[in-house]
């Protein structure tokens, strides 16, 4: 098993992990990763994949699929809900793709310290890159996903033009544009890293998983505080990779680990939304602290009001190319940097 | 007076509110047809120009620019092609447009054909799929007129009420495509109507509501500009705002004058017809691979034309200028579409301009940037469409923005008479003037113009042969109890006119055997078949004489019979109470 760790894999620990080998008897053992398919080509290249079962963003699973990376999944292997209802009926409707199946909605956030900026919060998207009002340095993750959308949306174009328009050259330009007006960023790879970050004070605004800030939050008091708006909503999956050594408990597992009851589990320890209806409406409160979790999951209306849902075809087609513009400005950008 | 007081009371009471309610129900269901097929339009195009790699976002995510570059040149060009051809089946060789409602409305003739309508919408589908730099309101708007004016026709409704459900189905497609219900009522009375009737609006209200609702549920747009709650423009700026207006004018001439320009050089361009388009498409394809934002409708440009500092002033002026161009260009030379989405991409990167020099000059930071932008897109798209109002609403119901809205009519307030005092009222009013229509008197002139004065001819008349015997010709006109004859050779060739007096005169003094072609003839004017109704009154302002003789003098000075001053003037006073109750009517 391939998954994220810290706080996520904590929460998958507790809510698929200990139950599966406690009701089949068999170990999970798993491995971390920082997301991206490098490791997962080499892996199948070589013939030699030592995973069965990968937790992967829906993007990176379109284009894996895309790649012939990943052996190919039907929904009729999923389980239905308590009452009877079929698993397609009760997922959401985009929940199946070739080869992923979407188990939970996480978001990227911005998240900030609550004490770094004395009389005022941020409130939008945009005051991110406003280091007049909000002074102070920033953590920002390694890639150009998020981070364009995010400098494009600063310029207040609405959400539904967003992926036309970064579409463009004068789009582009424009987010790095803004990107390149911030003073100090801390780039991060690893999902914990920002919370981190937030709380030892390295920074006073960080973008991050909201499930990792959730946790710095609530089970350890971190004085931080989610912004989200243009929160970007993305699918988590499950998917079983090419050459998988034991295909069959992967299904096994993934059946298991996709019913209602551990879905609906699995949000009271990291606040995700699940991908069943029937386990959103089960979704209580905090395993350990009795905090209301529908407040803290990203698909809540409150929450979701100007969400982002990541156009992940539009990334599944143009990564490469993006991530070589992304990676050639930060080159301009540290050659630029003083010493 | 007895007759029109029980017409009054037929206009009155509960079965007129029956019929009126009919009416607005009418009104509704047209909204509802024209709002459907105005969302799949829309939604086509969006497909075609995903297909044909013309939105930015397909052509982003297609990874070979090679091919990139050959299909950028080739499918303006082949759409070209296939909409020459598509035009070729239009009896008129030219797509309708929304001035072929305007002339429908105005001269009271409210039927659009349907073939032809069809016709435009798919030259206009194919020419805006395949990124020519044209509008979709326009072919919107025709298309819902022609909705409308087909149901009129399938219940056979009479000239006011099929110039409402045109009306209503102009208004719907406006809501639906801008989802902003009182524009598209406004459009409907402002542009198409040309007058408010009570009995007009609430079937057009109804349309444009059913519109709006469709549009939101079915159509998630975004609204086209946001405005940063902080940003009030300084009390200086009104005056930027107004000079906006006054030189949007101009751009806004440039931008007809390119078009009428370039569509008089392609009539005397030698290529076949079909050919014009897709010489117009490659010339796009070409000049598109450098400055991208001149392909399509333009929204990408549009947008970042609001941003400041998205392009630099140079950069405005040269894609202000290319845009204007390659809008000229694809209308001139026969791509289908409107004028319309152009003119808010031009207008919008002129007033873009201003604001940036405005800024440059200044030094002020640029906060109030947007409030440039739009009051460049009003005061150019104003003029071209003779809709200031309309203007205003679509950017008061869009941005929801009071501060935007009163910007916007500052510019508002000199563009449009500027330009209705250089140009004219509107590109469509220019157009139908060319085409012999002249709307600038008023409707009431238009359709006494467009009313040929054959349809009041008779021949009850007393025609005379030159050989006749003045004797008889005296009894004949005096049993007929007319006082003017017409002589009339044996081939049926008017030789002039003859009154009761002359004949009488000429009995008297020659008593002999005097025959009519020897008497003095009256000095009258004749009629020609296709003399307007409007003509004619101008020609009786000389004539003192029953009738005017009607003479088609292309076969060989034919007389047809006679029109009587009277039933000119009754027609007259019929065609006025007519348009005065249409206008005036409350139910």
């Amino acid at each position: 098993m391939l998954s994220w760790g810290g706080a996520y894999e904590r929460a998958q620990q507790a809510a698929l992990f200990a139950p599966y080998t406690a009701a089949t008897g068999r170990p999970v053992a798993v491995e971390q990763y920082d997301g991206g398919l490098d490791e997962l080509r080499r892996a199948v290249a070589d013939g030699e994949v030592p995973w069965d079962l990968i937790d992967m963003t829906r993007s990176e699973a379109m284009a894996a699929c895309e790649q012939g990376l990943l052996e190919p999944l039907s929904s009729s292997l999923l389980a239905p809900a308590p009452d009877g209802t079929p698993a397609e009926e009760d997922f959401l409707p985009d929940a199946f793709g070739r080869c992923a199946i979407t188990h939970s909605v996480f978001a990227t956030v911005v998240a900030y310290r609550t004490d770094a900026f004395p009389g005022r919060r941020p409130t939008v998207i945009g005051d991110l890159f406003d280091q007049r009002r909000f002074p102070g340095p920033r953590a920002l993750q390694d890639t150009p996903a998020v981070n364009l959308e995010w400098a494009l949306l600063s310029y207040r174009v609405p959400l539904e033009e967003l992926y036309r328009l970064l579409s463009t050259r004068r789009g582009l330009d424009l987010a790095l544009e803004r990107l390149d007006e911030l003073e100090e960023i801390q780039w991060w790879e690893a999902g914990d890293t920002p919370p981190r970050l937030l709380a030892e004070g390295k920074v006073v605004m960080a973008s991050g998983y909201n499930g990792r800030f959730f946790d710095a939050m609530v089970n350890r008091g971190a004085p931080i505080a989610i912004l989200w708006d243009g929160q970007v909503q993305e699918h988590e999956t499950w998917v079983i990779p090419r050459g998988s050594p034991h295909p069959e408990a992967a299904r096994e597992f993934l059946r298991f680990a996709t019913t209602t009851e551990r879905l609906a589990d699995l949000a009271r320890h990291i606040p995700y939304g699940p991908a069943r209806r029937s386990a959103a409406v089960r979704v209580t409160t905090h395993a350990e602290t009795g905090v209301d979790m529908r407040l803290h999951i990203p698909t809540h209306p409150l929450n979701a009001e100007r969400a982002l849902v990541k156009d992940e075809t539009w990334y599944a087609r143009t990564l490469a190319r993006i991530q070589a513009l992304f990676r050639d400005w930060r080159k301009s950008r540290e050659s630029r940097e003083p010493e | 007076m007895d007759s029109i007081s029980a017409t009054e009371r037929y206009r009155r009471g509960p079965l007129a509110v029956v019929r009126f309610l009919g009416l607005v129900l009418l009104g509704a269901v047209i909204g509802a047809i024209a709002s459907l097929f105005a969302v799949g339009f829309v939604a086509a195009v969006l497909a075609l120009n995903d297909l044909l790699l013309i939105s930015p976002r397909s052509r982003m995510m297609f990874d070979h620019p090679g091919l990139l570059v050959a299909i950028t040149i080739a499918v303006p060009t082949l759409g070209g092609l296939v909409v020459g051809l598509v035009h070729l089946a239009i009896p008129e060789r030219r797509p309708h447009a929304p001035a072929d409602v305007i002339a429908a409305v105005q001269t009271r003739r409210g039927r659009l054909p349907v073939r032809a309508g069809s016709l435009s919408a798919l030259g206009a589908l194919v020419s805006l799929g395949a990124g020519a730099s044209v509008g979709q309101y326009g072919p919107l708007v025709h298309l819902g007129a022609t909705l409308g004016s087909l149901g009129a026709r399938l219940l056979r409704l009479g000239r006011s009420d099929d110039n409402i459900t045109i009306a209503c189905g102009v208004a719907a497609a406006i809501a639906t495509a801008f989802n902003a219900p009182l524009a598209g009522i406004v459009f409907a009375h402002e542009v198409v109507l040309r007058h408010y009737a009570l009995r007009a609006f609430a079937p057009v209200a109804a349309a444009a509501l059913v519109g709006h609702v469709i549009a939101t549920n079915v159509l998630e747009r975004g609204a086209l500009f946001h405005v940063a709650d902080t940003a009030v423009p300084h009390p200086w700026e009104f005056v930027a705002f107004l000079a906006i207006g006054g030189l949007g004018a101009l751009v806004a001439g440039a931008y007809m004058g390119t078009l009428l320009g370039v569509t008089r050089l392609a009539m005397r361009l030698t290529l076949p017809p079909p050919l014009r388009p897709a010489l117009a498409g490659s010339l796009l394809g070409i000049a598109a691979l450098w400055v991208p934002d001149i392909l399509g409708m333009g929204q990408e440009t549009l947008r970042f034309a609001t941003i400041a500092g998205a392009f630099g002033s140079g950069e405005l002026l040269l894609v202000l200028v290319l845009k204007i161009a390659a809008t000229g260009l694809c209308l001139g030379m026969g791509f289908g579409g409107g004028v319309f989405s152009p003119a808010l991409v031009i207008g919008t990167l002129f007033g873009a301009l201003c604001g940036s020099l405005v800024g440059q000059f200044s030094g002020a930071p640029q906060e109030t940037f947007v409030f440039y932008a739009v009051c460049g897109m009003v005061a150019v798209t104003a003029p071209v469409i003779g809709a200031p109002l309309t203007s205003l609403l679509i950017v008061f119901e869009l941005t929801g923005s009071y501060a935007l809205t009163t910007a916007a009519l500052a510019s508002v307030t000199l563009a449009s008479p500027i330009a209705a005092q250089l140009f004219g009222h509107s590109l469509f009013d220019i157009q139908l003037e060319s085409r012999g229509l002249d709307l600038s008197a008023g409707r009431g002139r238009a359709v006494l113009r467009s009313t040929p004065v054959v349809e009041l001819l008779t021949e009850e008349c007393v025609t005379l042969r030159p050989e006749t015997p003045v004797a008889a010709a005296v009894t004949a006109l005096c049993q007929a109890r007319h006082g003017e004859g017409y002589l009339v050779d044996e081939q049926g060739r008017y030789l002039g006119c003859v009154g009761l007096a002359d004949l009488e005169a000429a009995r008297e003094a020659t008593a002999g055997d005097l025959r009519v072609g020897g008497v003095v003839r009256l000095a009258r004017s004749v009629l020609a078949p296709d003399t307007s109704l409007w003509d004619a009154m101008e020609v009786l302002q000389d004539v003192t004489g029953e009738a005017l003789p009607v003479v088609d003098a292309e076969a060989d000075d034919a007389f047809l019979g006679v029109v009587f001053e009277s039933s000119i003037a009754r027609a007259y006073l019929a065609h006025s109470d007519e348009l005065r109750r249409e206008e005036h009517g409350t139910g």
